[in-house]
């Protein structure tokens, strides 16, 4: 019974002040899943943490969609390169006294 | 190696120049090599994004000695004047989102401009940006969450986010 009780306190949800502590975390999915749990529980009723959420959340989509644009030819420079490396290696490797 | 456009991407956010990026990438690949024997295997991303990061090193040493900084009290001091030159009148009417949050970022100190783009736009984690950049990820973690909030702000001076509210 006492577990019980204590495992229902754990389990309630999270309040606006908790919120506020790990929500961008918790959009990034950098928290535990019973803080998850607790804190998706708030955003399902509150109207101010569920707007907060919705905001950070927003911007995180803006940055995604900036991308990095990487140049393709610096890109297949670099992939030259790397193959260089990667052979030279394997020719060091068979001159070498085993 | 898989991670090549992984690691041009990263050195595009820690280097300004495109060229030096470049460099920067090659160097690493040289050092990867190099000490390819005593790799164990696992997250070669972390490991090569840490291997980046001291080839960084290196070579802002070469150039010019590292300026004195901590300060990530820096954000909080620019705060004032960034408050004046960017008073909601000065915002654009009709700014779009996408474009606040950009300007936003772009006005954003370096250190922490680099963790939100590491993280936001580059797609690392927490604990691979902690690798690209030397920190402890609790570091990354109040860098990226005190700069998101910052862009937010921004976003409700311009009336494109809700008013902050909560404490
Ligand atoms: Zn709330």
């Amino acid at each position: 019974m006492r577990n019980w009780i204590r495992r229902r306190r754990a389990e309630r949800e999270a309040t606006c002040a908790e919120v506020a502590q790990v929500l961008q975390s918790y959009l990034d999915g950098h928290v535990d899943d019973l803080t998850a749990r607790r804190v998706s529980r708030h955003l399902e009723h509150c109207r101010r943490c569920g707007l907060e959420a919705e905001t950070y959340q927003a911007i995180k989509d803006a940055l995604a969609r900036r991308g990095r644009e990487v140049d393709a030819q610096t890109l297949e420079r670099l992939r030259a390169f790397g193959t260089r490396l990667a052979e030279e290696g394997r020719a060091g490797e068979a001159d070498s006294p085993a | 190696m898989p991670e090549i456009d992984v690691l041009l991407r990263v050195a595009r956010t820690l280097v300004p120049r495109p060229a030096d990026a470049e460099d920067l990438v090659q160097d690493t690949l040289i050092r990867a090599y190099r000490s390819i024997e005593s790799f164990d295997g696992s997250h070669p991303r972390a490991w090569l994004l840490t291997i980046m990061r001291n080839a960084q090193i290196n070579r802002t040493r070469r150039r010019r000695p590292e300026l004195l900084d901590d300060p990530d009290a820096a954000l909080e001091q620019s705060d004032e004047q960034d408050e004046h030159r960017h008073s909601p009148e000065a915002v654009v009417v009709g700014a779009s989102f996408d474009a606040v949050v950009v300007d936003a970022l772009d006005a954003l100190p370096d250190r922490f401009r680099q963790v939100v783009e590491l993280i936001d736009v580059d797609g690392l984690t927490y604990a691979e940006a902690a690798e690209a950049i030397g920190a402890p990820v609790g570091t990354v973690m109040s860098r990226l969450h005190r700069a998101r909030t910052r862009i937010r702000n921004r976003l409700a001076a311009a009336g494109l986010a809700p008013r902050s509210g909560t404490r």
